[in-house]
């Protein structure tokens, strides 16, 4: 009996090894491909790991391109991203999931037809009426075009979670004075808080990668984000790799840990209101 | 403490009404029941005297003062919910204090930082602290104050939402149906509790249950429901002594009330059940029925007892189940002669099966041929054709309008 537990147990651990290997290799080789001169990217045999030595490519890139400007603009549109999308999110998710109105199956459906429109579509009407609304060439339009693709998802989310909170906690909670928006603030925000860190991942990966509209709709330099900075590290006659995989592990690695601080909501969150607690 | 007064309160979901016309008086200081089976309106009865429920028509007054259309916080009216709906981030503490921090408020509570310091100073200062100490002390949750409530039971649970309605010092405690997500023994000491509690606060409650045994022993007065109508308000003596129709005879009393279709004759003073013939006793020989009539004979268990099957006094029949209940025995006879009239029951399937109970164990098993006696003297008398209680004291047979 031990036997079979302890053989199905390795089985297990070898399923995750294997999947964390999938997961994580593409980062591991991409430091191995910033850490390796590049005279040796394509040596044979194939260098398994890095060389300490080209640690200095790091300090390099830093001074040579301005990765730490395009760092920065791509925090900001994903913070500004995340935090837009849930400040619009919360209240039509409430009201979906609480108020019974006429047209309310239609509102919700409505907020899904827009997920059916890819971005190539959108972009060159978008920039005409970004250009009217001088929001082209600014950090402030690329935040509200991302939060426009966001803020769908998140509400049926959000939705979803609310869903899940027992009516009777809102009816004490007004019943001990507090107002519908009392409520929300004091009783339901806090509840969904899991379901609000896994919302805040999904704006923040959205605003983070994204490449159409940061690529289109900004052309000052200065403002361009790390995707679209990275993208231009590929040249027409040669692309310098082990300077592109240094930019593009720096541009993993914030993603990352933004993931890795909120991990544990973000499951707890994506299936929130699914069993009646 | 105040009274409230219920007029004509009317409650239609998509044109059936689930609460009609229901008019009531509660004194204050009152430990009103609403007592019913499920689905017979009770529950929206006392959301829609909490404001959680709108009135279709009619009105409420709390004292002098109509409140049915102000909202559930205006009514100064606290509620325990069925599921006790304590708030799960909060901590007992801050559970506790939340009425007292929601009176307090300023609309720049809202903003995140700012409201949150806001209200954590309130729960701090020393008269919010002083009320939630003393409830706490009151409800033996001292201790607990600083843990969330899903590391605490189901009975500190309760005692936590009994304690966040006691803070607020309201008019009115509305119960709904408190204890029954309880087990058995811990329903009993909470049910002794909140008599305590009732006689300690003084306060006015409307409590809403559909366990006779907590009505009758935790009312003053019980409102019987069904259906959404009133059937009969009264102490638990008296719904249990002289039910107004046959529903609330069978509601009330366990094992119930047993039906039995007889023949009244009046002139006579006679009452012929089956084949035997009872002298009426004097509290049915004064009630009227004109003639000979048919009737339906109300009786409780404990009323019957068993003789011998040779006896020409009883009624004759055979034991169909046996129920030791520790003290009590409950026999199941089916009798030769008598029919019933328990409708819809799940008691008894068949037709003309009555209960009896029985001190002490019964040596009885099915198949044994008995004798049943009755004693008249607390019996009931009803309508064959209504169902109503047929009684000269004509306050017993009103199902509408219940005003003192």
């Amino acid at each position: 009996m031990n036997h079979s537990i302890d053989w199905r147990h390795s089985v297990r651990v070898m399923v995750v090894l294997a999947i964390l290997g999938l997961t994580a290799f593409p980062i591991y080789w991409m430091l191995v491909t910033a850490m390796t001169s590049s005279g040796n990217l394509f040596a044979s045999p194939t260098h398994l790991t890095p060389d300490l030595k080209q640690w200095p490519v790091f300090s390099k890139v830093f001074g040579e391109t301005p990765v730490a400007i395009w760092l920065k603009n791509s925090a900001l549109v994903a913070l500004g991203t995340t935090g837009l999308s849930l400040l619009l999110a919360v209240l039509p998710a409430y009201a979906l999931s609480r108020f019974r109105f006429a047209g309310v199956g239609l509102l919700g459906l409505g907020l899904f037809v827009t997920q059916m429109l890819p971005e190539a579509m959108l972009v060159v009407p978008l920039y005409a009426i970004f250009g009217q609304l001088s929001l082209l060439n600014t950090l402030t339009g690329l935040i509200l075009v991302n939060t426009a693709f966001t803020v769908p998802v998140i509400t049926w989310i959000l939705k979803g979670a609310i869903d899940g909170i027992p009516i009777d906690i809102e009816e004490a909670a007004s019943i001990d004075g507090c107002s519908r928006l009392g409520t929300v603030f004091n009783i339901v925000i806090p509840l969904i808080a899991p379901s609000l860190a896994a919302t805040a991942v999904i704006a923040f990966f959205h605003g983070w990668n994204e490449y159409v509209f940061a690529q289109t709709l900004i052309s000052d330099a200065h403002l361009h984000t790390a995707s679209v900075g990275l993208a231009g590290f590929v040249g027409e006659l040669s692309t310098p790799l082990h300077s592109v995989m240094a930019i593009g592990l720096m541009y993993t690695l914030p993603a990352v840990f933004f993931y890795l601080l909120v991990q544990r909501y973000v499951v707890a969150g994506m299936t929130a209101g699914s069993v009646k607690g | 403490m105040s009274s409230i007064t219920l007029t004509q309160v009317t409650k239609v979901f998509v044109s059936k009404p689930v609460v009609d016309k229901v008019s009531l008086d509660v004194t204050s200081g009152e430990f009103l029941v609403l007592l019913g089976p499920s689905g017979c309106g009770k529950s929206t009865l006392l959301r829609m005297l909490a404001g959680l429920e709108s009135l279709t028509s009619g009105e409420i007054h709390l004292g002098q003062r109509r409140v049915d259309a102000l909202p559930p916080s205006a009514r100064d009216m606290a509620f325990v919910f069925q599921s006790y709906a304590l708030y799960p981030h909060m901590t007992v503490r801050r559970n506790m204090s939340f009425p007292l921090i929601m009176r307090q408020f300023k609309w720049w509570f809202h903003i995140p930082i700012i409201g949150h310091l806001a209200k954590r100073r309130i729960e701090a200062s020393p008269e919010v602290s002083a009320m939630v100490d003393r409830t706490a002390r009151i409800l033996a949750l001292t201790d607990m104050l600083d843990r969330y409530p899903r590391t605490l039971s189901g009975g500190q649970r309760q005692r936590v939402a009994l304690g966040r309605a006691m803070v607020r010092q309201p008019e009115v405690f509305l119960m709904d149906e408190p204890l029954s997500n309880l087990d058995a023994k811990l329903r009993s000491s909470m049910r002794a509790e909140i008599i305590k509690l009732h006689r300690k606060l003084g306060g006015t409650f409307v409590y809403v249950t559909h366990d006779q045994i907590e009505a009758m022993t935790m009312g003053t007065r019980i409102v019987m429901m069904r259906e959404g109508v009133v059937q009969q308000v009264g102490t638990p003596r008296d719904i249990y002594a002289n039910p107004a129709n046959t529903f609330v005879a069978r509601f009330i009393g366990t094992p119930a009330m047993n039906l039995l279709l007889a023949r009244m004759d009046a002139p006579q003073g006679q009452l012929e059940v089956g084949d035997q013939k009872f002298a009426l006793p004097a509290h049915l020989a004064s009630v009227t029925v004109g003639g000979s009539q048919d009737v339906l004979l109300g009786i409780r268990p404990n009323s019957l007892a068993i003789v011998d099957p040779q006896d020409k006094r009883g009624l004759a029949g055979t034991v169909s189940l046996v129920e030791h209940i520790g003290a009590d025995s409950i026999i199941t006879i089916k009798l030769d002669s008598v029919k019933t009239a328990h409708e819809g029951d799940s008691e008894s399937d068949a037709s003309d099966e009555i209960m009896l109970t029985k001190s002490g164990y019964s040596n009885l098993s099915a198949g044994s041929r008995v004798g049943v006696t009755m004693n008249l003297d607390n019996a009931s008398i009803f309508s064959t054709s209504s169902g109503q209680r047929i009684s000269t004291d004509l306050s017993v047979t009103c199902p509408v309008d219940f005003k003192n």
